[in-house]
């Protein structure tokens, strides 16, 4: 059997977009903006949004959109490189003979942004990190068609990364973020929506890593394409508009 | 020593909308008041040591007092480093 879902609403962030409206633009042409540095949602409680990286309120921002005001969802979060630049600037700060920040070792761990997600929007659901490695976006889908099967209305699914230092090596990096980018799906079984269905494929692909996958799978939302393939070193996925 | 303390406060903490005016010395750090939380309460110890030199042991001290104001802060940052220019133990700067 083919997995089906349907994404019934969905938001991203980068630099200078931050609705449909600026996507619907992108997709024809507008280039991100430089420099344009995420503001928090007001919904964040004041005290929460200090903790709040450039990285994280870009996340915050894609997924305040896909909810309403109060409103919960069980969540996967999917990252390639997480908060990555944080535990760098940390190992510098330990190699200079510093002391570390509290702060910033809490908050530079894989699933700082969703700890932190919880705790403003006060979802205590079931909320999964995923660090895919060079698997890609799939494996987002995945957990998120794992938690629908297993008897959730809905799922948040959030795809999120940053461009990471130089001083990671070329490889196996080489794919790497041009710009801060997070993408919000809500995900049902069934319901009104953009109607998918997702399977293995046998084909083998170089389609880059999640930062780059998750650019790719917002071009297919806004494009008039049926069919959308993804592989990366690994396996390879296909995603059909039903 | 207390406006002092206050500016580390706001600078250590990022309370970007809290001037040293706003905050009461004998207000609530913690439970309600400011409403900081324990990581507040790690990095304002390191900020403190880094700072006087003075460190805040949570296995001796009686921390929940110690961080409880901004006035009770002060007061045992500055009878600790009384105590350590008694035993004339040299102060790093």
């Amino acid at each position: 059997m083919i997995p089906a879902f349907v994404i019934n609403n969905w938001n991203a962030w980068a630099p200078g977009l931050n609705s449909r409206a600026d996507w619907k633009a992108w997709y024809t042409g507008q280039r991100f903006v430089k420099d344009n540095n995420p503001v928090a949602p007001a919904s964040v409680p004041k005290m929460l949004q200090r903790r709040l990286s450039p990285l994280a309120r870009a996340v915050f921002n894609a997924a305040d959109g896909c909810l309403a005001a109060g409103e919960t969802l069980p969540t996967v979060f999917s990252s390639a490189h997480g908060e990555i630049c944080k535990s760098l600037e940390m190992l510098k700060a330990v190699q200079a003979g510093e002391e570390i920040s509290p702060t910033a070792f809490s908050l530079s761990v894989h699933n700082a942004i969703a700890g932190l997600f919880s705790m403003a929007y006060a979802n205590q659901l079931e909320i999964t990190v995923i660090a895919p490695g060079l698997e890609g976006i799939a494996t987002a889908f995945i957990e998120a068609l794992g938690l629908l099967q297993e008897g959730a209305d809905e799922v948040l699914v959030v795809l999120y990364d940053g461009p990471i230092a130089d001083f990671y090596p070329f490889l196996p990096f080489n794919l790497n973020a041009q710009n801060t980018c997070a993408l919000a799906l809500r995900m049902a079984l069934t319901g009104e929506g953009l109607p998918l269905q997702f399977c293995r494929s046998a084909e083998s692909r170089d389609d880059g890593e999640h930062p780059v996958q998750l650019l790719a799978f917002l071009r297919f939302l806004l494009a008039e394409d049926q069919s959308l393939s993804l592989g990366h070193q690994g396996h390879s996925w296909r995603w059909d508009k039903r | 020593m207390e406006n002092e303390l206050k500016q580390l406060i706001i600078d250590t903490l990022d309370l970007e909308d809290i001037s040293v005016a706003d905050i009461d010395s004998h207000e609530a750090l913690f439970d309600g008041g400011l409403a900081l939380d324990s990581i507040d309460a790690l990095e304002l110890g390191l900020a403190i040591r880094k700072k006087y030199n003075v460190r805040i042991d949570a296995e001796k001290e009686d921390v929940v007092k110690i961080f409880s104001s901004v006035s009770s802060l002060a007061d045992y940052i500055s009878a600790q480093n009384i105590a350590l220019q008694s035993n004339s133990a040299p102060l790093r700067k």
